[in-house]
């Protein structure tokens, strides 16, 4: 070996040793997906990490009178304020209980969507991932496909889908580039 | 270090607030001619040549010493100034302007010295764009940038009794640890002086403690005042656009050698300088059409019976969340006739035989770029004025108007939607809620003692004024939707200004007042006409600001008392009445159906479901505790149910505890009644404000 190679090999290691932390982490590999397992009511569910912007817990929320039932009030986000909508109730299944943490939806307008429970967080082979079989019926609309878990399976919700909805329910009609 | 960098940094400033001094002053001395002006234009002028000596700027310094010995001799007011001397001040004046703008930023002053250097006066066209208008409106005034310097430096001073604080713990630590190895040693100082020890240390760091307290507390109020202020920064006062307006009238007066007065109201509204830029543009083509099309030469003025000297107002309003700009002036309105005629040269009126009436022949102005001038002078014409404000319309959101009375005048006025918006509000509490009014629709507020807040309750009237204002707890507005959680009864009651007259809120608590700047809310959160908009508070969560307008039509949409049934009121749909107890179904019934309405019963969850899915009503009134269902889970069902959702769901319960009424505010019952407190007017009132019509 000479010490040219070495030096070669030396700071090709380097370089791939910089690259591992400048790079995102969920950029690493296109195999793999990130999730948060969440708990929606009393069931469970996958977000997928890549749309959102943020999550998180016990944020003051600011109650509206409002006609919309999924509606909770309005969140201060470093001087900006966001609707916050109860996830359980979009996805048809309401609970008494209000929602500790919030996730901030990707895309605009801002838009974050109030679950109980942050189980955890993973990240999981995109084979794990398969599409649901869609029936149609009610909140199947808003999933996205399920992904299979050592603690059961959980459906993803959609989120451009179910923020398509609150779009909806809001009268505000989904303007694709804002979304965009 | 900055200033080494910048040298001009801080003479920028200066600079700029002495020439809107002077720019403003010199249109003040055209129009009242005095020693007072004049020494106020004289100080003006004498300390920007100084400062810009200071900084070297030989040509300002100059202009500004040449500005001084036009006004020396008439200090002691001896007369007006000659006309060619006031065209010499306005010739300096544009000046000075124009190279104080071209300092605005080193790469700005290489990039654009050519024309901003180039003197104003020589060139007619020019002198139609004096001071550079951007600039004007986009920034601060320097004394409000003093007012927030010296709230952060107050903020800061008091970070001093902190710092005294730590060293305090440090030395009280250090005492704690001393005394600490005595007792594990166990022998050295006697227990009596190791107990005294210890209490005195209790007691320094007791007083430590609370001295901290009060520290934490000044530093946060002081940094709710820097906060306040520098919130306050990102708006402008309206008024920054006068003073280029004004010089607008003037400059076009003179080219048409007419004589007009220009007026300016409204001031002190402040608004988001991205929305002044733009309107002031805009404005200056509408204050020179009406100076050139608008106010007639003076013979015929004088013909009409009108006084020599034309009017020119421009007024700024501030109305809810929008923003009137509006110019009028006292000339001869809309030449309709010329209107017309070149409207149909266009063939802009098509074949129809019925002739245009005026409103449609002014929105032709604003739309179709027609002018009424019968030439295109340099100043006006070719409807390029309205085109621009059409265009500003279009860009902020806003709206056009156009009036016209021959012979007496005409306006236009451009209204633009306030995304920020400064105010002071009053902060009230209300079922837990704090929400703010604007403080100025506040007519005045009224203490209620727990009688006088029960009758305003039953009567939904209160005695203001030598009359009976309408009434409405604001909990119940606020929690349109939701049960209205336990609160005391309101303990003041806030009368509101508005367009239907003064209404009158009950609130829990009056919690002060304070500036603040509003927004819109967000797309996504619409909510009922109450809210107006929202403002951030002090922790940075969103605080609802309540709309006067919208709250007088929820007062008096609420309010069935006294008035005769509102005419437009359609008859509400049938109460469905669940409970499992036979009296109080009966009960409820003979309460109900004496009030007007039709009620089915239901003796259980079960079968009140299957009611519910086959007759439409207008609201469920439910028991809580039944066999089967229950009635939490009734109202769950009803909601998630979309054929149900919209049925208001009213529950009443023995149960009084706070749990209960929050679990059946969640569950989407829209208000809770308990049987103990049982109030027949109370339920009604429910009862009518949320029963669904026919």
């Amino acid at each position: 070996m000479t010490g040219r190679t070495v030096a070669e090999r030396v700071a090709r290691l380097r370089t791939d040793f910089d690259r591992s932390f400048a790079e995102p982490a969920r950029v690493l590999d296109h195999e793999s997906v990130e999730l948060l397992a969440i708990r929606v009511g009393d069931r469970p569910y996958a977000l997928c990490l890549s749309q959102t912007s943020g999550v998180h817990p016990d944020r003051p929320v600011t109650a509206l009178p409002t006609t919309l039932r999924a509606l909770l009030g309005v969140a201060g986000f470093a001087g900006t304020i966001v609707p916050v909508y109860d996830l359980a109730a979009l996805l048809g299944h309401p609970i008494a209980q209000r929602p500790r943490w919030l996730a901030l939806t990707a895309g605009t307008p801002p838009l974050a969507l109030a679950f109980h429970e942050l189980d955890h967080h993973l990240r999981v082979p995109v084979t794990d991932v398969v599409d649901s079989v869609t029936d149609g019926s009610g909140p199947r609309g808003y999933l996205d496909g399920m992904v299979r878990l050592p603690d059961g399976n959980r459906s993803i919700i959609d989120v451009p889908a179910t923020r398509a909805l609150v779009h909806q329910l809001a009268g505000h009609p989904l303007d694709p580039e804002e979304s965009r | 270090m900055a200033e080494g960098r910048d040298p001009l940094r801080y003479f920028r400033v200066e600079a700029r607030d002495l020439v809107d001094q002077i720019s403003a002053g010199v249109l003040d001395l055209d129009q009242r001619p005095g020693p007072e002006p004049v020494g106020r234009l004289l100080r003006a002028a004498h300390t920007l040549k100084g400062a810009a000596r200071v900084v070297k700027q030989k040509e300002i310094a100059d202009r500004a010493h040449a500005f001084e010995e036009i006004l020396v001799p008439h200090r002691t007011g001896a007369g007006a100034l000659a006309a060619e001397e006031m065209q010499e001040l306005l010739r300096l004046n544009d000046e000075i302007a124009a190279q104080v703008s071209a300092l605005q930023s080193p790469q700005a002053a290489a990039a654009a010295p050519s024309s901003a250097q180039q003197p104003a006066g020589q060139d007619p066209a020019e002198a139609l764009n004096p001071v550079p208008e951007m600039p004007m409106a986009a920034r601060a005034a320097t004394a409000d940038l003093d007012e927030l310097l010296d709230a952060i430096g107050e903020a800061n001073a008091r970070m001093a009794p902190l710092r005294n604080g730590c060293t305090t713990v440090e030395r009280l630590h250090r005492s704690a640890a001393t005394l600490a190895d005595q007792l594990r040693v166990g022998r050295g100082a006697p227990a009596a002086t190791t107990r005294a020890s210890a209490e005195r240390l209790a007691r320094e760091l007791g007083s430590a403690g609370r001295r901290f307290t009060d520290a934490v507390d000044q530093i946060e109020r002081e940094l709710h005042d820097v906060r306040a202020k520098a919130e306050g920064l990102r708006l402008v006062p309206a008024g920054t656009i006068f003073t280029a307006l004004r010089r607008a009238v003037r400059d076009a007066a003179e080219s048409q050698g007419k004589r007009i007065r220009f007026e300016a109201y409204g001031a002190d509204i402040r608004m988001g300088a991205h929305l002044l830029g733009p309107v002031s543009g805009a404005f200056l083509h509408v204050v020179r059409n009406a100076v050139v099309h608008g106010i007639e030469p003076e013979a015929e003025r004088l013909a009409a019976r009108k006084p020599a000297e034309g009017t020119v107002a421009v007024e700024v309003e501030r109305r809810g969340r929008w923003a009137v700009f509006r110019c009028a002036d006292d000339g001869r309105g809309f030449d309709l006739d010329a209107l017309r005629r070149t409207a149909r040269a266009r063939g802009l009126l098509g074949p129809s035989a019925r002739p245009p009436d005026q409103q449609e022949l002014l929105d032709l102005v604003l739309h179709g770029g027609i002018s009424t001038s019968p030439e295109v002078t340099e100043v006006a014409g070719r409807g390029i004025g309205m085109d621009a404000v059409r265009e500003v319309a279009t860009q902020l959101h806003g709206e056009v108007a156009v009036r016209s009375s021959p012979g007496a005048g005409a306006t236009v006025e451009l209204t633009i939607p306030l995304a920020l918006l400064s105010m002071t509000g009053l902060n009230v509490e209300a079922g837990g809620t704090v929400a703010t009014l604007p403080l100025d629709s506040v007519r005045g507020c009224v203490r209620l003692s727990a009688t006088e807040a029960a009758t305003a309750a039953t009567t939904g009237r209160i005695v203001y004024d030598g009359g009976a204002a309408p009434f409405l707890p604001l909990a119940e507005a606020l929690y349109t939707g939701s049960t209205v959680p336990d609160s005391p009864s309101p303990g003041a009651a806030v009368m509101v200004g508005t367009d239907d007259g003064t209404v009158a809120v009950g609130v829990d608590r009056l919690a002060g007042t304070s500036a603040l700047v509003a927004r819109p809310l967000p797309d996504l959160a619409p909510s009922t006409p109450v809210i107006g908009s929202v403002s951030v508070d002090a922790d940075g969560n969103p605080r609802l600001v309540l709309d006067p307008q919208g709250l007088a039509a929820e007062v008096l949409r609420g309010h069935v008392g006294g008035r005769p049934a509102a005419p437009a009121t359609a008859a509400p749909l049938p109460i469905l009445v669940v409970d499992d107890s036979l009296t109080t179904r009966m009960l409820e019934r003979s309460i109900l159906e004496s009030a007007g309405f039709e009620v089915d019963l239901a003796a259980s969850g079960e079968e009140a479901l299957e009611l519910a899915r086959s007759r439409r009503y207008g609201l469920i009134l439910s028991d809580i505790d039944m066999p089967g269902i229950d009635g939490f889970a009734l109202v769950e069902r009803t909601r998630a149910d979309p054929e149900l959702a919209g049925v208001p769901a009213i529950l009443v319960s023995s149960r009084a505890n706070a749990e209960d009424r929050d679990r059946g505010r969640a569950a989407g019952a829209a208000a809770y009644v308990i049987k103990g407190e049982f109030d027949q007017e109370e339920l009604l009132n429910h009862i009518r404000r949320l029963v669904v019509r026919a």
